[in-house]
């Protein structure tokens, strides 16, 4: 008997991004689900309970990343899922996320630019879910 | 010739090279009072000022400024600098930088100041378009950005959908490439409508038809995002002087903003975007793009029109709603814009029936009211 397939939730608010990711998670082995906005992401991570979160920090409908972000670590539920935080702002407004000082405001436990770097990606997801 | 030699002469030509010297030049007393002032300073901050306070004349207060570098240099009878802003005798506020330094008496205690004054306004106006030009590069480079990831992921569901043999899942990628693309086509024609003065082509055209086609290429971007999108459109108005080209850049930025404010709102069952062409009253036609998504705040309503401000986060340069500023600028043309959080936008773009448009005033400053009138629809 083989395991079941790791579950990857992956909120975004670029549906495109959603669609691309999803392929590329199944085709390497993971099930995923999605939500486009903070609200339906923190919906599908209470009833799915995944094993890994990608959150986008610059989503513009209902709350952003930093709100699921938070909203995650403080349920004791699902604070343990790990989280890998993306944006694609970091390199334009010349600022970097940094784990240690950042912490206070947003806890992921990997932060990712976009684009992302899919084999490292897929590297982190490894090791985190390993 | 020494001047050195001749008293007279060299008395002139201190008074002359003073007066000719290309900034203000005053001499204040430790009141602040004006002993002395140069004739460039006289001329645009008012005759007969000797007497008056320096800080009721250039800035028309009644006591003395939180920054004032002849103060401090009264105090340490040293030099100082600062940057002022200050108001001319014609009402211009105009920004400059002031140089304070002592005059001493034979005792060596500071009797007066001379206060300097530079007019950087254009310094500074350059200095604001360097910061302008700065930022719009990290926008559009993000943008630009944004579109290639899209491109490259579309690609890769294709190649999987290749390898699959699952045409579906070719067709879906193809989409998102194509989406892409037409995404890259809309901010290069942006930046090279912002970029550069464009004289109006303008010819008889129809606004129906402008809006009609601008309208269908919305069509599947609508669709895709579950957007309704409505035309009504009344065939009774007339052809218009116009540049149909600029026309649909500009209906076609107000309609992507319109879906895409949609997009964005999570707090609608159904959203709908309506592109609008009717008489505003008989000598008047207007194109009018409404929305029933968020709204906008102030402030976000303040800065719509200022080159790559963006309410739109991590998806828009803020160049689009520049570039209709601009184009109906040069139709001279009147924009209303109508709002309310979380009810929606409303953008309407009024031209006059008759227009005698002269392609020098087109331009070069055809008057252009923006105004946000008395909300009718909200």
């Amino acid at each position: 008997m083989t395991d079941a397939p790791q579950k990857i939730a992956i909120i975004d608010d670029n549906t495109d991004y959603l669609f691309i990711m999803k392929t590329f998670f199944s085709r390497n082995g993971y099930k995923t689900v999605t939500a486009p906005d903070g609200k339906q992401g923190m919906d599908l991570i209470r009833a799915e309970k995944p094993d890994l979160i990608i959150l986008d920090i610059m989503m513009e409908t209902t709350f952003s990343g930093f709100e699921v972000c938070r909203q995650i670590r403080s349920d004791a539920a699902l604070k343990k899922i790990p989280i890998i935080g993306v944006s694609g702002m970091a390199d334009e407004i010349g600022v970097k996320f940094n784990k240690t000082d950042d912490a206070e405001y947003f806890s992921p436990d990997v932060f990712f630019d976009k684009p992302v770097d899919k084999d490292a990606l897929l590297l982190t997801i490894g090791n985190l879910l390993s | 010739m020494n001047l050195s030699s001749d008293n007279h002469l060299n008395d002139l030509t201190f008074k002359s090279v003073i007066d000719a010297l290309p900034c203000y030049l005053m001499v204040q007393d430790p009141e602040y009072r004006i002993l002395f002032a140069n004739q460039i300073f006289e001329r645009d901050f008012g005759r007969n000022v000797a007497g008056d306070h320096c800080y009721k004349i250039l800035k028309n207060a009644d006591s003395i400024c939180t920054t004032c570098p002849v103060r401090d240099t009264f105090k340490d009878k040293k030099p100082h600098v600062s940057e002022e802003t200050v108001h001319l005798a014609d009402g211009t506020i105009v920004e400059m930088i002031a140089y304070s330094a002592p005059l001493f008496d034979v005792m060596g205690n500071v009797m007066a100041c001379i206060k300097l004054l530079a007019n950087v306004e254009k310094v500074k106006r350059i200095h604001r378009e360097l910061v302008t030009l700065g930022q719009s590069i990290a926008l559009l480079s993000h943008d630009i950005k944004n579109v290639l990831e899209g491109l490259q992921g579309g690609v890769y569901v294709v190649e999987e959908g290749l390898k699959d043999k699952d045409a579906a899942l070719s067709d879906q990628g193809w989409d998102i490439v194509k989406r892409n693309i037409t995404e890259i086509t809309r901010i290069t024609q942006n930046v090279l409508y912002s970029a550069k003065e464009r004289k109006p082509q303008l010819k008889k055209t129809s606004p129906v038809d402008i809006a009609r086609q601008t309208g269908q290429l919305f069509e599947a971007k609508a669709l895709s995002t579950g957007v309704q999108l409505l035309l009504q459109l009344n065939p009774d108005v007339p052809l218009l002087n116009l540049d149909d080209a600029a026309m649909s850049r500009m209906l076609s930025n107000l309609i992507w903003n319109a879906i895409q404010a949609c997009q964005d709102d999570g707090g609608k069952s159904k959203h709908i975007v309506s592109v609008r062409v009717d008489y505003y009253d008989p000598n008047h036609v207007m194109f009018e793009v409404e929305d029933n998504a968020v709204g906008m705040d102030k402030e976000a309503r303040e800065n719509l029109f200022k080159e790559f401000f963006s309410s739109k986060g991590d998806s828009g340069t803020g160049l689009g709603l520049m570039v209709v500023e601009k184009i109906v600028k040069n139709h001279m043309g009147k924009i209303e814009v109508l709002t309310k959080p979380g009810q929606g936008s409303l953008f309407r773009i009024i031209f006059k029936t008759e227009t005698h448009l002269n392609e020098e005033k087109l331009i070069h400053g055809g008057k252009h009211d923006r105004c946000t009138p008395e909300n009718r629809h909200y």
